[in-house]
């Protein structure tokens, strides 16, 4: 209750925060180039290293780590990623060797010249230190592994892999970050090495970081693929996203990174010199299942209550409509391995006779479901308490399958005990029902996701993590997938995802729009790079500003369909009278009552 | 006098070996192993019993408790706290970037809060009974009960947003300022957050000293002075003077409470204080930390009330030797 109430309160000041300001008259200029931009960040995660991120990082953070990184392609969404700190690649006839050029003259922040040799160390370094690289790491060991790398002159480097790895240009190619060999050779233990500044190859350098209170980034001149549009950027750590958005009102931030909330959008824009600009991530918010505890381990009773779960109403409540419904195949619909025409089926009366089938019926009229052994068909979900939507989507969910029987309750709990939860020792299977998680955007695009997060849980533990699911066809899918060309990967991934859509081991609710807002006065040169949001090195850099820049461009769409604060300009006076009523009358009481009695002064 | 002073010095010597022995008990006595505490979760639960014992003898946590203890005595004397997961960085450090800013922060505001809250319940005391009395406890009570967060987010809507006076986030400016420009961004960057916290604090000040000068004002020693025609200044400063000793006590008290209770004032104004440093350790359930700040917290505090202890017979003459008293 307390929750709620602190979220009404919370809505009512960040209404307040956009009613009270007088719409000024802001000479709408816009600029491609800045020599400042203050940025309002929401987490503070050292010094911007690979190793400093973690699986359970915020991705805003990985964004930042790409601007003062390269990787050899870019970016990690697109299945036809761009030769970035490469100049070419050729791939043997059997996929298994990889020859990359690299970049000439391409220099580390501090001058040095970036060579195979890094390279070489690179992927070395992040297999070496399997345990404590997170994110990326895993790229180099699990699919596909690399046997070896070798280093043929300065500016060629030979891959070799074990299997055939026909997308090494995407994934790791377009994800890992390279790093200098002089900077990290003598590093045992990557995690801690937190307190200097980072050396990387790209468009900003890392100068300066004040723990949890901002970083300052300055503009790479020598960067080859020109110099930066924004020749410094600040990055403050604002931790109130109310103070956040009020700071982007006064100018204080050119921008934030946090996603507008949804009940913002609608007053920026206008005259408010705030824009809002779309660029979706590829995340997916879903329901996932405990595929190896009774009764879920049943592919029909999954199935049933997907099949009761009606996305599209999730999106309109929960969301206001600002995200696109969950789709039974899971993957993004923007993701290049998205099966086509893929859909969320939803079909009560089907729900209904699979449920009967397995056996769950109404056997005491009480409204829910029993098994034979008399268990009421009850689904806990575990929920995040960060995730206040999250509940909210469980709680409407609840109330969609009420009619089908099924309970469904969520329990919400702060993320590291959620985490607990999810695990069991060796062996066993631990007690959850199901829990909610936001997966991100690498998620949705590496070629390989499908088998990462719903392949049999394999002997490193990996795959099936986050459900225990197995199955054999799917299995065979995905590692057939995984040794194969674009072409002939699709169709595999495509009937893998009928596999899931079929066997719902877990239920996407919603694929969330990205919207962010930002003062076309600071900087308006902000590139959409989908499924990587807007807050990458593509926004920095003159080639991709010039060809399409928000402020011109399909993005301002959003923005510009935003109405003003016209309705809302009565709010402030209103409540300011309230207040002004409420004390008067409290006062009045006072005096009164104190009238009655005899006044001892 | 010196015997005193000893005797107190002893006793807050014990206390505060108290406070290190439950810091050094308390996590051990949590349910759970010691490696959930000292590794992330997500690595803690993957671990192999082997890899356990590893990290244990590693932070010598296989060693008898009384070779623990003796180690984690050495290492404070050291000023040698454990490592922090989150920020992979040493404890100490860590405080030692937090401690400034909830000195100026919460220091500052406990200074303020105590002075306004006096004054104002001094006022009211003098006054009971009256509607001006009733009007100051009725606004009050009424800012005591907004939650600090939301008196923050109006501070700011007004004196930021619509006035445009003073930042809205944290508490050095993002600009490259130096010298006497940078004190003075600090300062005003400071006054929102003071302000909030001020406000957040006035109340059970005020309540505190209402209600000690009302009780200090029926006793005898008030009708006497009244009696023999002291003015009313001079009865007020009498009675007023006695009704500061609750005041002193209730404050260094609550000394430990209002650190890690401003961590809803940092966050909201994004200032680097040890509340949210508390706050956000507990989430990320970085123990180290955890351990560290409240071991800070509790020597802030006994040294605090030690203070008290040594200036209270300067403020109170009737502890100041007890043969004096009955004399």
């Amino acid at each position: 209750m307390r929750g709620r109430a602190t979220g009404w309160a919370i809505g009512v000041v960040l209404a307040l925060a956009c009613t009270l300001v007088a719409p000024e008259a802001s000479a709408q200029e816009s600029a491609q180039s800045a020599q400042r931009l203050r940025v309002a960040i929401h987490s503070y995660e050292n010094n911007l290293t690979p190793f400093t991120l973690t699986l359970t990082t915020f991705p805003v953070t990985a964004d930042m780590v790409m601007l003062v990184y390269d990787s050899l392609f870019y970016s990690q969404a697109s299945e036809d990623p761009e030769p970035w700190l490469a100049e070419s690649a050729s791939v043997s006839d059997d996929a298994r060797t990889w020859t990359v050029t690299l970049r000439e003259g391409v220099t580390w922040h501090d001058g040095r010249p970036l060579t195979a040799e890094d390279v070489a160390f690179s992927f070395d370094y992040y297999q070496q230190q399997a345990g404590s690289s997170g994110r990326y790491a895993h790229h180099v060991f699990d699919v596909p592994a690399l046997d070896r790398s070798e280093v043929v002159d300065q500016r060629t480097i030979r891959f070799h892999f074990k299997d055939p790895a026909p997308q090494f240009d995407i994934m790791p190619g377009a994800d890992l970050p390279i790093i200098p060999k002089h900077a990290w050779q003598g590093v045992t233990e990557p995690s801690k090495a937190t307190s200097e500044l980072p050396v990387g190859s790209g468009p900003y350098k890392l100068v300066e970081m004040v723990s949890d209170q901002r970083y300052r980034l300055v503009a790479n001149e020598a960067y080859f693929k020109g110099r930066p549009t924004v020749d410094e950027i600040e990055m403050p750590v604002v931790k109130d996203p109310a103070a956040a958005f009020a700071a982007l009102r006064t100018g204080e931030v050119g921008f934030v990174t946090r996603n507008v909330p949804s009940e913002l959008v609608g007053q920026f824009g206008g005259s408010s010199g705030v824009a809002v600009a779309a660029a979706t991530k590829f995340e997916s918010t879903q329901l996932n299942f405990n595929a190896r505890k009774s009764p879920w381990n049943s592919a029909a009773v999954r199935k049933a209550i997907s099949l009761g779960t009606d996305t599209q109403a999730l999106v309109d409540t929960v969301l206001l409509g600002r995200g696109r419904p969950g789709r039974d195949g899971f993957l993004h619909p923007d993701s290049p391995w998205a099966m086509p025409n893929g859909r969320h089926e939803l079909d009560r009366a089907e729900a209904e006779r699979l449920l009967d089938e397995a056996g769950y019926a109404d056997r005491d009229a009480d409204g829910v479901r029993r098994a034979a052994d008399g268990s009421r068909l009850e689904l806990s979900v575990l929920v995040s308490s960060f995730e206040p939507q999250d509940l909210r989507a469980v709680q409407l969910m609840s109330q969609q399958l009420e009619p089908l029987g099924v309970r469904v309750a969520p329990e919400a709990l702060d993320p590291v005990s959620l985490r607990q939860r999810r695990q069991a020792p060796p062996g066993q299977v631990p007690g959850f029902d199901a829990y909610m998680s936001t997966l991100e955007t690498h998620a949705h695009v590496d070629p390989d996701g499908l088998y990462y997060f719903f392949h049999s849980p394999g002997p490193k533990g990996f795959g099936g993590v986050i459900t225990g699911w197995g199955n054999p066809r799917f299995d065979q899918l995905t590692e057939q997938a995984a040794v194969s060309g674009k072409d002939e990967r699709k169709p595999m991934l495509h009937e893998a995802q009928e596999i899931l859509a079929e066997e719902a081991p877990a239920i996407v609710f919603w694929y969330r729009s990205g919207e962010w807002a930002y003062r076309p006065d600071a900087y308006s040169g902000w590139v959409p790079d989908p499924g990587q949001g807007i807050l990458g090195k593509r926004s920095f850099l003159p080639e991709y500003v010039r060809a399409r820049s928000v402020a011109t461009g399909a993005g301002e769409g959003s923005a510009g369909e935003a109405p003003g604060d016209a309705g809302g300009g009565g709010v402030g006076p209103a409540l300011a009278i309230g207040a002004v009523v409420v004390l008067g009358l409290v006062g009045a009481t006072v005096a009164r009552r104190r009238r009655v009695e005899p006044d001892d002064e | 006098m010196a015997g005193h002073v000893a005797r107190t010095v002893a006793q807050y010597l014990l206390v505060l070996f108290a406070a290190i022995s439950l810091n050094f008990a308390l996590p051990r006595l949590a349910p759970g192993d010691a490696v959930d505490y000292l590794l992330p979760p997500e690595q803690a639960g993957s671990l192999t019993p082997e890899q356990r014992t590893q990290v244990l003898s590693q932070f010598g946590l296989d060693e008898p408790l009384a070779t623990q203890f003796g180690d984690y005595l050495s290492g404070l004397a050291r000023g040698d706290l454990l490592f922090s997961v989150r920020y992979g960085r040493p404890v100490t450090e860590l405080l030692a970037e937090r401690v400034g800013w909830s000195a100026l922060l919460v220091g500052g505001a406990v200074l303020l809060s105590t002075v306004i809250g006096a004054v104002l319940g001094f006022r009211s005391a003098w006054r009971r009974g009256t509607s001006r009395d009733a009007g100051t406890l009725t606004g009050v009570m009424l800012v005591d009960s907004l939650p600090p967060f939301f008196v923050g987010m109006v501070l700011i809507l007004v004196f930021s947003v619509q006035l445009d006076l003073f930042p809205i986030f944290g508490a050095l400016p993002t600009v490259d300022t130096s010298g006497p420009a940078l004190v003075g961004e600090v300062i005003r960057r400071s006054v929102l957050p003071l302000v909030t916290l001020t406000l957040a604090y006035i109340g059970p000040v005020y309540l505190v000293a209402r209600s000690a000068l009302v009780s200090e004002l029926q006793e005898d020693y008030v009708l006497m002075a009244e009696a023999k025609g002291l003015s009313d200044r001079q009865v007020r400063r009498h009675a007023e003077r006695n009704a500061l000793l609750p005041l002193s006590t209730v404050t260094l008290i609550g000394l430990g409470a209002l650190v890690g209770g401003a961590a809803v004032v940092e966050t909201v104004f994004s200032y680097p204080g040890l509340g949210r440093l508390i706050y956000e350790a507990v989430l990320a359930r970085d123990y180290a930390v955890l351990q560290g700040a409240f071991l800070l917290l509790a020597i802030g505090v006994i040294v605090a009330n030690f203070v008290n202890d040594l200036l209270y017979p300067l403020l109170d003459p009737r502890v100041r030797r007890p043969r004096a008293a009955t004399a």
